[in-house]
């Protein structure tokens, strides 16, 4: 299985929205990174070419795509999968399976934040448990 | 002087002018308080959060309000037993809050309006809730009929309750659920349920009976001018509208 992020190139005001209201939780983030992440069971390069081609999840003049080495998050992220299966959305050309939305939590000097403070976020506003679990 | 209402309006609220018109006509004392003014907050009497899309939904529907300044001062007026009703995002906002059904602790939900189902889409239907508890077990429903029905028009994408198997035997067996979706008659079946929600919940109330939130929209359906049925005369107010839930909060209100 392949995953593949897809993030803004533009302001993600979302983002910054969750940096603002999780300093004000007392978690000291300095920036906050979200991208979706789809999950594939196609590889490579021509994964990557049908992304950029379906219009629905992919907007070039906004979004830029990544194709993730591990199918898993990385330092300072978590992600956040719904926990019931998404019904297949028929107006997606690349359908509605396996998805989760990835937030990247960055403190002072770049640095990604030790796992107790993600695990702070992810209880305190990330992540709603009777809908959503949390894999970081 | 008679008891404030106070509608807090979010970035995002934008059913707040006609609740607060239909709050008024019901004979309520009530005021816009913008984010602006959030200190402001902790001197009404009572609060009414409406529809809406706070802080553009995200993260999660109501997720950012429920941490927001404002809701600061709507928790601790709900812990000391004030009268909070929310409607649609109001009431996401009150489920991310944690207030309802309140069996968790405070801004740590245990359930979720959450996604529509099968249809994951936003619906927009004309609805009937029907009064599922003893209507004096929540001081906002209290001067309601039992098994009243109470129209009202769906609009959300997000108003489906979920929760675990557990914790929905918990909402019933604790008394949270507040409201259903049912058709004019009362009848309740899957066809009258506009979302898939679980239990076929349109509303919950908490373990005090002060804090009640619904997903449906009772003040679309309360003037004659936009109630379903017009031949209810020359009145302002559809005797049968949407407006008999919130002339029972300003009744309430007054009693109180």
């Amino acid at each position: 299985m392949r995953a593949v992020a897809i993030s803004l190139k533009i302001p993600d005001n979302t983002a910054f929205t969750a940096a603002v209201a999780l300093r004000r939780l007392g978690i000291g983030v300095e920036r906050v990174e979200r991208s979706e992440i789809w999950f594939f069971e196609e590889e490579g390069s021509a994964l990557i070419e049908r992304i950029t081609a379906d219009e629905t999840i992919f907007n070039p003049n906004k979004h830029c795509v990544t194709l993730l080495d591990e199918a898993v998050p990385r330092s300072g992220e978590v992600w956040i999968e719904p926990l019931e299966p998404r019904h297949p959305d028929p107006s997606t050309s690349s359908g509605e399976g396996r998805r989760a939305t990835a937030w990247r939590l960055f403190g002072p000097n770049e640095a990604t934040l030790d796992r107790e403070s993600l695990g702070a976020a992810v209880e305190r506003l990330l992540c709603n448990p009777a809908i959503e679990r949390a894999v970081y | 002087m008679s008891a404030r209402i106070a509608v807090p309006v979010f970035p995002g609220t934008n059913s707040e002018d006609e609740t607060l018109r239909l709050l008024r006509d019901c004979g309520g004392n009530a005021e816009l308080v913008h984010w602006s003014q959030a200190s402001n907050l902790a001197h009404y009497d009572a609060y009414v959060l409406a529809g809406g899309f706070a802080y553009e939904d995200r993260i999660r529907a109501g997720a950012i309000a429920a941490h927001d300044r404002m809701m600061d001062s709507v928790i601790e007026a709900a812990g000391s037993g004030k009268l909070v009703f929310g409607i649609c995002n109001g009431a996401q906002i009150l489920l991310e809050a944690g207030l309802v059904p309140g069996t968790g602790s405070i801004r740590r939900p245990t359930a979720a309006f959450t996604r529509n189902a099968p249809a994951p889409h936003f619906v927009c239907r004309h609805v009937y809730l029907k009064l599922a508890i003893e209507p004096a077990r929540c001081a906002i429903t209290a001067a309601l009929p039992e098994d009243a029905i109470v129209p009202a028009w769906a609009a959300h994408a997000e108003g489906r309750l979920a929760a675990t198997p557990e914790h929905l035997r918990e909402i019933v067996a604790g008394g949270h659920l507040a409201f259903t979706y049912a058709h004019s008659t009362g009848a309740v079946d899957q066809a009258a349920i506009p979302n898939g929600s679980a239990l076929g919940c349109a509303g919950l109330v908490n373990r005090a009976g002060n804090v009640l939130a619904i997903m449906p929209h009772p003040e679309r359906d309360a003037w004659n001018f936009n109630h379903l049925d017009r031949r209810e005369g020359d009145d302002v107010l559809a005797t049968s509208g949407g407006s008999v839930l919130f002339r029972s909060f300003v009744q309430a209100l007054a009693s109180s």
